[in-house]
């Protein structure tokens, strides 16, 4: 588990790793959405190439995107599964036994493939280049126009930073348990049912505890600290976009209109 | 030989750019019957070290030979249940690991993980060792105080009657009479039981006063290791080590500043007092 990549910061000296978090958070939703347009393989690939510089100027390893696909290779093995069988048009590729595939299947599984490995691609070099903090940061930033209709932005963002503070803890907490447990014998591996859920549940309830009350040292040490959500609160590190910021955000602009043109002319 | 470690080394993280280096070259002979102390600063290695002996964790490279099983980076050993029935880890913190309606409940779970027969009797006995009074047996271990949780979570291990007994500090935040106790029971299981004992401890006095062995570890490698006597002997060799030595010694050593004469192996407050009533009497 601890070595889980997906979703966690590398601390590594680079250019994207010192860009302002609210440019990459938009470029990173310009690109999705561009992601959802029927671009063909030429956008895909036009995209992927545009990705990928990114990727090598923040100087991240590929491996650790490839890792994060891994955890959706079963999913995509089910969707190819489920393709073959519902999807019945293109040329006849295979006629096993009356189980027949056709190559508009494939495509269609491939094309949901490259999408998700974009997509994944994008959120990681995004996680892996902003510390969690910057992140809930650019979010509380990018959130605050909608407070005039509602939107408690500073709260979302706080909410966000103490979830992404815990994760790790709790995987620490997790583990800990785990083996303190299985010192005493459990095996989530071997046993009966019922010793498995015995297994289960020793480790659940402690770690529901520690959970518990780590919530409630916090809030009340954030309490001890006079916090108060609804009060203007003035801060320690103030963002700033320059020049390659809004350089980012208009290259992804401009990737998101070829999109939609391109599309267009597929259509 | 019971438990040998051999040219043992941990990364935890292997092939990520978390990667960390938490043992390196670790050669050690733990003697059967012992009771030993694992000293070091805070993350010189000492939990990831221990971790090792019921297979936790497994090598990175090198192997952990623990009575006939030998533990390697590739090989669990096959009978780990008994691996794990025979050495008794008690972790930094124990508390955190009771989950059971009652107390009695909880310190059975490991006799009954292990099969053990009449585990409610096992049970019953450990929580006595550990000074927990009958009436405490149905509460909910949550409604226990700190120093109460400790010793259920402690008697939980000790119910599965192990050969070696593993305790990561295992008095960290108890009050001074409530350690002193508790180093007397694992004293008493290691002189009436013969059971082998090892402590991860910060407290030099507790070196001094109960164990017979010390392993100083630094950096992820062992610094010294010796007898508990020569290890005091010359509190030189513990300065040079960055410890402080027990209150003991460090009056031995300022009492021969001022020119009293005491022998070496003088190391308990009885024997220091005699001799220096002694010599202030002449
Ligand atoms: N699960 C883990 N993943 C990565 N690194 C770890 C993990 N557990 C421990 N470490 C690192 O390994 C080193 C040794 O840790 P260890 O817990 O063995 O130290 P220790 O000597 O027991 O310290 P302490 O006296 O504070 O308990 C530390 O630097 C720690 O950061
Ligand atoms: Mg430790």
């Amino acid at each position: 588990m601890s070595n889980m990549t997906f979703g966690k910061y590398i601390p590594l000296d680079s250019v994207i790793h010192k860009m302002d978090p609210r440019s990459k958070i938009l470029a990173m939703l310009i690109l999705i959405v561009a992601i959802f347009f029927p671009s063909g393989w030429i956008g895909y690939g036009v995209i992927g190439l545009c990705v990928f510089i990114v990727v090598l100027l923040s100087k991240l390893n590929i491996k650790i995107i490839l890792n994060a696909m891994k955890p959706m290779m079963m999913m995509l093995i089910f969707l190819l599964f489920i393709n073959t069988l519902v999807i019945k048009q293109g040329d006849l590729l295979f006629n096993i036994y009356g189980y027949t595939i056709y190559s508009e299947a494939i495509f269609q599984t491939l094309y949901i493939t490259v999408r998700l490995f974009l997509m994944i691609m994008i959120t990681t070099t995004l996680t892996a280049t902003t510390k969690p903090l910057d992140l809930t940061l650019g979010i509380e930033d990018l959130l605050s126009p909608f407070k005039k209709i509602g939107v408690p932005s500073h709260e979302i963002a706080m909410l966000i930073s103490i979830a992404l503070r815990f994760i790790p803890d709790l995987i620490e907490e997790t583990q800990r348990i785990m083996k303190a447990q299985a010192s005493r014998g459990v095996d989530l591996k071997e046993g009966s049912f019922k010793e498995k859920i015995m297994a289960i549940l020793s480790l659940i309830v402690p770690l529901f505890i520690s959970a518990l009350s780590r919530a409630e040292d916090l809030a009340n040490a954030m309490e001890a600290r006079g916090y108060s959500p609804g009060k203007e609160r003035t801060r320690y590190k103030t963002l700033k976009m320059v020049f390659k910021d809004y350089v980012l955000i208009a290259s992804s602009f401009v990737l998101l209109i070829a999109m939609i043109v391109l599309s267009r002319i597929y259509a | 030989m019971p438990i040998l470690f051999k040219e043992v080394s941990h990364i935890y993280s292997e092939g990520t750019p978390f990667r960390y280096s938490a043992l390196t070259g670790i050669n050690l002979n733990i003697k059967e019957g012992k009771i030993t102390a694992i000293i070091g600063a805070t993350g010189s290695g000492k939990s990831t070290l221990v971790q090792h002996l019921n297979a936790l964790l497994l090598p990175t490279s090198g192997s952990v030979t623990v009575f006939d099983r030998v533990i390697t980076s590739d090989e669990k050993p096959k009978n780990l249940k008994s691996l794990r029935k025979d050495i008794g880890l008690v972790f930094q913190f124990p508390e955190y690991q009771l989950f059971e309606e009652t107390v009695l409940k909880d310190v059975e779970f490991g006799p009954k993980n292990f099969n053990i027969e009449n585990s409610e009797e096992k049970a019953k006995q450990a929580l006595k060792m550990v000074d927990i009074d009958a009436s405490l047996f149905e509460r909910s271990p949550l409604e226990l105080s700190g120093g109460q949780k400790r010793r259920v979570a402690i008697a939980g291990i000790l119910a599965m009657d192990p050969k070696v007994i593993v305790l990561d500090e295992p008095t960290a935040g108890l009050d001074p009479s409530g350690s002193k106790s508790m180093m007397k029971l694992f004293l008493d299981l290691n002189k009436k039981y013969n059971k082998t004992i090892i402590i991860v401890t910060h407290d030099m006095e507790q070196v001094l006063n109960y164990c017979d062995e010390v392993v100083v570890m630094s950096e992820g490698k062992i610094k010294y290791e010796s007898e508990v006597k020569t290890f005091f002997k010359d509190s030189s060799l513990c300065k040079s080590l960055g410890i402080l030595p027990p209150n003991v010694i460090r009056l031995k050593d300022e009492l021969i500043e001022k020119g009293y004469k005491i022998d070496d192996d003088v190391m308990d407050i009885k024997s220091l007092v005699k001799i220096i009533s002694r010599q202030v009497k002449k």
